[in-house]
C-alpha cells in the first residue's frame, strides 16, 4: 500500500441531548459517528458512501476540524491533529481543505470571487505575500477553468457549476495535500456534473492531491475512487478497493445498496435481482444492539443482536486471496454479485 | 390517447424580460403507460406538468398557445370550476418534496380524508376510514394508529408514500410525478418506485414521470421525451434511446453519466451551460454546445423529424447521430 497521509482510528462524535433549561441534564446522545477507522494513502481517492444520517458529513467536518471528535484520533502524516492547538493546528489545517456541497450557500454573496478565493491568504499570509495575491487568484481561476477576468464578479453572476469551480479554487488556494469533498457534485445538473468530476480528476494528478470523496451517489464514487468505504449509522460496514466493493460485496447492506441503484440501461431491468430493504434507517439516538443493520437485514439471527461484528476480513475469506477478502463487518458475510461490470468500450 | 399535449407554449413575463419556458411541446400518454420526461433544471419539464394540471402561477406565467387534450376535451378551454373537478379526481400530481407539500398543521388522516369530503361528499367519519385504507394500501405500518399523526412524525419515505396515497385517493386516470424520489435515499427510492409501478399496473393509470435521472428512467419508463430549452428534442421508446440516441444532446447526457457497472476513463462532458430562457440561441437551441453543429443549425430551427415508428428527433443531422 502507498504511504498513508491520513490515519483515522476509533473516531467518535456524540452530540448530547439535554433536557431542562436551568439544570441541564443529559438524557441521551445522538451517535452521529460511532467508531470509524480508515487510512487515506498519498495521492489516493477514498470514497465514502452512505445514506443520509449515516455520519459521513460529520466525519468530513472532524477531518477539517470544524467539529471536535468525542473520542479517537486523526493522524496527518503521523501527527494526531485532534490534540493540537494554536500554531501547530493552524499549519496542519492549511494542508487539509474542504469543498462543500452547496455552491449556492457556501460562497458569501457580498464578496467578490477574488476576495472569496483570496480569503485563505488572509489567514495564512505566509503562502502569498500581499502584492502577489491578485496574480495567484487569477492563476487559480485559470486552473479551475474560469476566465481570470471574472475576478471582480459576485457569486450570483455565475451558474451552479461555475460556483462549484470557485469553491474548488478556494480549496486549492493554500496548496493543501488533502482535499475533503463533501457531495461536491450532487447539487449540479447531469451535464455539468461530468465537467466538475473531470476537473477534480485533472487537479488530482496536477497537484498530487489526496481526496476524501463523500457522496451518496454510488456511480460517481466508483468513477472517482481507488478505494471505497460504505457507512451505515455511524460506522463503516465494508471497505476495500473499488472492484472489491462493487463486484464482490460481502456485506448485506452494501449488496442492497448496490442493487437499489437504477442503471441507465433498460435491458438490465429484467435481468437484475433487486434487494428491496424494508423499513427505514433507525434513529442514531437509539442504535440497535449488536449489528446495527440487523433490523433491516434479511439474514439477521440471534447472534447479530448479541455480538457487534468487527470490521475485518470475515473468517471464511481470510485465507482466500481473492477479491472477496476485504474488510466487512458481518457475522454471515458471503459474496454476492449484484452488478455486472462491463469493460468500457 | 388519454392525454395529448399539442404545441404548448408557456412564457413568464418578468421585470427583466420574457422567459420562454415552454416552446412547442408535443407529447402524449396512454392508459397504463409510463412516459418519462427527462431534462435538466430550466428545461421546462415541470412547467409543462403544471400547465397540464392547471396549477401554473398566472401571472407571471401565461399559456400563449397549444392544446391539452385530456379524455377528449381541451382542458385549456374549460372554466376554472370545471377544471377543478378534473384536478384531483381525474388527474393528480405527486411532488418532489413531500415535507413542504403536506400541510404541517393538519394530521395526515385529515389531509387524505379531505379528498373524499370535497370531491365525493362523504362524511368525516367515512372519509377517515377511507384514509386508513389508503395508508394501508401504500404500506404504512399501523395505519389505524398513525392516521392522527402529523407529517413531521413520518420519515421521508413514508411521507412520499402518503403523497402517493393522496394522489391515488380518487383513482385518477392520470398521475404526474415530478421528481418523486429525488429527495430520497437509494434504498428508499427503490421501495417508493416499486410501489408506484405496482399501483399503476393495478389501476391501469397513465403516468408521466418527470426526472433528471437516466437510471430511474431506464428502470420504469415505456417511452422517453427528452426536453431542452422548452422543447422536446427527442422522443422514443425506452429501449431504442439507450441503444442509439438520435439527438446529440441525448447522446451527450448518456455519455456524461458515471456508471455503477463500469470503471470509467475520463467522462464525456457536454461543454458550456444550458441557455438563458430569456435569450434562447437562434436556430437549434442546443447549437452552441453541440459537437455536430454546422451553419444550418445556427439559423434554422430543426423540425421534428420522424426517425422511426413512434420516434422523433429535433436534429437536422439525426441520421448521423443515430449511426454514431
Amino acid at each position: 500500500m502507498v504511504e498513508p497521509i491520513l490515519e483515522v482510528a476509533g473516531l467518535v462524535k456524540h452530540y448530547p441531548l439535554t433536557r431542562g433549561i436551568l439544570f441541564k441534564k443529559q438524557v441521551g446522545s445522538v451517535k452521529a459517528v460511532d467508531g470509524v477507522d480508515f487510512t487515506l494513502g498519498k495521492g489516493e481517492t477514498l470514497g465514502i458512501v452512505g445514506e443520509s444520517g449515516c455520519g459521513k458529513s460529520t466525519v468530513a467536518k472532524m477531518l477539517v476540524n470544524l467539529e471536535r471528535p468525542t473520542a479517537g484520533s486523526i493522524k496527518f502524516k503521523g501527527e494526531d491533529i485532534t490534540k493540537l492547538s494554536g500554531k501547530a493546528l493552524k499549519s496542519v489545517r492549511r494542508n487539509i481543505q474542504m469543498v462543500f456541497q452547496d455552491p449556492y450557500t457556501s460562497l458569501n454573496p457580498r464578496m467578490t470571487v477574488g476576495d472569496i478565493i483570496g480569503e485563505p491568504y488572509d489567514i495564512h499570509p505566509e503562502v502569498a505575500p500581499k502584492g502577489d495575491r491578485r496574480r495567484k487568484v487569477q492563476e487559480l481561476l485559470d486552473v479551475v477553468g474560469l476566465n481570470p477576468e471574472y475576478i471582480n464578479r459576485y457569486p450570483h453572476q455565475f451558474s451552479g457549476g461555475q460556483r462549484q469551480r470557485i469553491g474548488i479554487a478556494r480549496g486549492l488556494a493554500l496548496r493543501p495535500e488533502v482535499i475533503v469533498a463533501d457531495e461536491p457534485v450532487s447539487a449540479l445538473d447531469v451535464s455539468v456534473q461530468a465537467q466538475v468530476i473531470n476537473l477534480l480528476d485533472r487537479l488530482q494528478s496536477e497537484f498530487e492531491l489526496s481526496y476524501l470523496f463523500i457522496a451518496h451517489d454510488l456511480s460517481i464514487v466508483r468513477h472517482i475512487s481507488d478505494r471505497v468505504g460504505v457507512m451505515y449509522l455511524g460506522r463503516i460496514v465494508e471497505i476495500g478497493r473499488d472492484a472489491e466493493i462493487y463486484d464482490h460485496p460481502t456485506h448485506p447492506y452494501t449488496q442492497a445498496l448496490l442493487s437499489a441503484v437504477p442503471l441507465p440501461d433498460p435491458e438490465a431491468r429484467e435481468r437484475r435481482e433487486r434487494i428491496i430493504l424494508t423499513g427505514d434507517v433507525p434513529s442514531p439516538t437509539n442504535i440497535p444492539s449488536g449489528c446495527r443493520f440487523r433490523t433491516r437485514c434479511w439474514k439477521a439471527q440471534e447472534r447479530c443482536a448479541l455480538e457487534v461484528p468487527a470490521l475485518a476480513v470475515p473468517a471464511e475469506f481470510r485465507f482466500a486471496a481473492g477479491p472477496a477478502a476485504h474488510d466487512s463487518a458481518c457475522h454471515f458475510a458471503e459474496e454476492k454479485q449484484v452488478v455486472t461490470t462491463k469493460e468500457p468500450e | 390517447m388519454l392525454l395529448e399535449v399539442r404545441d404548448l407554449h408557456v412564457e413568464f413575463r418578468t421585470r427583466d424580460g420574457v422567459a420562454k419556458a415552454v416552446n412547442g411541446v408535443d407529447y402524449g400518454v396512454d392508459e397504463g403507460e409510463t412516459l418519462a420526461v427527462l431534462g435538466e433544471s430550466g428545461s421546462g419539464k415541470s412547467v409543462t406538468a403544471q400547465a397540464i394540471m392547471g396549477i401554473l402561477d398566472i401571472p407571471p406565467g401565461k399559456i400563449t398557445g397549444g392544446e391539452i387534450v385530456f379524455q377528449g376535451q381541451d382542458l385549456l378551454k374549460l372554466k376554472e370550476d370545471e377544471r377543478r373537478k378534473v384536478r384531483g379526481a381525474e388527474m393528480a400530481m405527486i411532488f418532489q418534496d413531500a415535507l413542504s407539500s403536506l400541510n404541517p398543521v393538519l394530521s395526515v388522516g385529515d389531509q387524505l380524508g379531505e379528498m373524499f369530503v370535497v370531491h365525493r361528499g362523504m362524511s368525516k367519519k367515512d372519509a377517515r376510514a377511507r384514509a386508513v385504507e389508503l395508508m394501508d394500501r401504500v404500506r404504512i405500518p399501523a395505519a389505524k394508529e398513525r392516521v392522527r399523526d402529523y407529517p413531521h412524525q413520518f420519515s421521508g419515505g413514508m411521507r412520499q408514500r402518503i403523497m402517493i396515497a393522496m394522489a391515488l385517493a380518487l383513482e385518477p386516470a392520470l398521475i404526474i410525478a415530478d421528481e418523486p424520489t429525488t429527495a430520497l435515499d437509494v434504498t428508499v427510492q427503490a421501495q417508493v418506485m416499486e410501489l408506484l409501478a405496482e399501483l399503476q399496473r393495478e389501476y391501469n393509470m397513465g403516468l408521466i414521470l418527470i426526472t433528471h435521472d437516466l437510471g430511474v428512467v431506464a428502470d420504469v419508463a415505456d417511452r422517453i421525451a427528452v426536453m431542452y430549452a422548452g422543447r422536446i428534442v427527442e422522443q422514443a421508446p425506452v429501449h431504442d434511446i439507450y441503444k442509439a440516441p438520435a439527438h446529440p444532446y441525448t447522446r451527450g447526457l448518456l455519455d456524461s453519466i458515471p456508471r455503477l457497472d463500469q470503471k470509467g476513463q475520463e467522462l464525456y462532458a457536454i461543454k458550456g451551460l444550458p441557455p438563458n430562457l430569456m435569450n434562447i440561441p437562434p436556430g437549434c437551441a442546443f447549437n452552441p454546445r453541440c459537437p455536430m453543429a454546422r451553419d444550418v443549425c445556427r439559423t434554422d430551427v430543426p423540425p421534428l423529424y420522424d426517425v422511426d415508428d413512434g420516434r422523433t428527433s429535433a436534429c437536422h443531422f439525426w441520421t448521423e447521430c443515430l449511426n454514431g
